[in-house]
């Protein structure tokens, strides 16, 4: 059976980036691609590819190396990074997008109807439909609420976690999460009483 | 009813939505990270250079400067500056000692 791999070495491949060595800045990329991947395509703002976005990331990354004092570990500090960018891209959009029966699809319709008007769970089926409904909700909040939200309601994490991976302190996420799902509350109020109509 | 209640119609898209899988893998596209590099170090290349350039035009200038002031002041320099023993023409002080 074969041996696991070694762990990767993240002190001995910034000393060798530093020493600018272009195959260790490679390894570096390869390392925290996935970390960077999920955390752009969990915040993926409309019309930017995210190859584009994570590139933007690592660009970043590699700017501000020297500042990089090992303080935190070198994940939370890129994925601070990545948060950031994408932050700093959603809120260049400006105007979010209202949130419309009319541009659902058939199938996002009929789920976000039955979670509406009845208390069953969503069938495992229409994971993907709700998945896309919830973006599209979180889509009518400011991107720090919204992504206090997908840390806090899709990703499970704790505040702490969330404190440690954003950089803000436990009350500003505690006062974001709370901001952000009375907003909610008032737009599944609104998407009630238009069902009604 | 609160957002965090489990029977919300948001907790029940959320923990629907958590159960779909993202369809795209999450390993660096072939090329992705020589691409990265390449630009990350040709930036950082670009930034030196233009230190170098912006450092070199500023020693011209500096130099062309003090060779400007040089000439300009040539007269002056060439016949001598006042000595220890001539009291400045302006100098209130020396001027009452004398008297």
């Amino acid at each position: 059976m074969p041996d696991d791999p070694p762990p990767f070495d993240v002190p001995r491949c910034l000393e060798r980036v530093r020493q600018h060595d272009q195959d260790a800045a490679r390894e570096l990329v390869d390392h925290l691609y996935p970390l960077v991947i999920r955390i752009v395509r969990s915040h993926l703002p409309r019309r930017v590819p995210e190859e584009d976005l994570c590139q933007e990331v690592f660009m970043k990354m590699f700017t501000r190396l020297g500042q990089y004092q090992g303080a935190v570990p070198l994940p939370h500090w890129v994925s601070r990074i990545a948060v950031t960018t994408c932050i700093d891209h959603l809120r260049a959009q400006k105007r979010r997008p209202e949130f419309r029966w009319a541009d659902l699809s058939e199938n996002e319709t009929k789920v976000l109807d039955n979670v509406i008007t009845n208390a069953n769970d969503v069938p495992a089926n229409d994971a993907l439909a709700s998945h896309e409904l919830v973006h599209r909700l979180l889509g009518q909040l400011k991107p720090e609420d919204q992504h206090v939200l997908r840390l806090l309601d899709l990703e499970q994490r704790t505040v702490a976690e969330i404190s440690a991976l954003t950089g803000w302190n436990q009350s500003l996420v505690k006062v974001r999460a709370f901001r952000a799902r009375r907003k909610l509350r008032k737009l599944f109020e609104e998407l009630q009483r238009q069902e009604r109509q | 009813m609160n957002v965090t209640d489990p029977k919300h119609p948001w907790s029940r898209l959320a923990a629907a939505a958590r159960t779909a899988q993202p369809a795209a893998a999450d390993t660096a596209p072939y090329g992705f990270a020589t691409r990265v590099v390449a630009l990350a170090f040709a930036h950082e290349h670009r930034v030196v250079s233009l230190f170098e350039r912006f450092s070199l035009r500023a020693v011209g200038v500096a130099g062309l400067l003090a060779v400007i002031s040089l000439a300009g002041n040539y007269s002056l320099l060439s016949a001598g500056g006042p000595t220890d023993d001539d009291p400045p023409e302006d100098d209130a002080v020396s001027l009452l000692l004398e008297d």
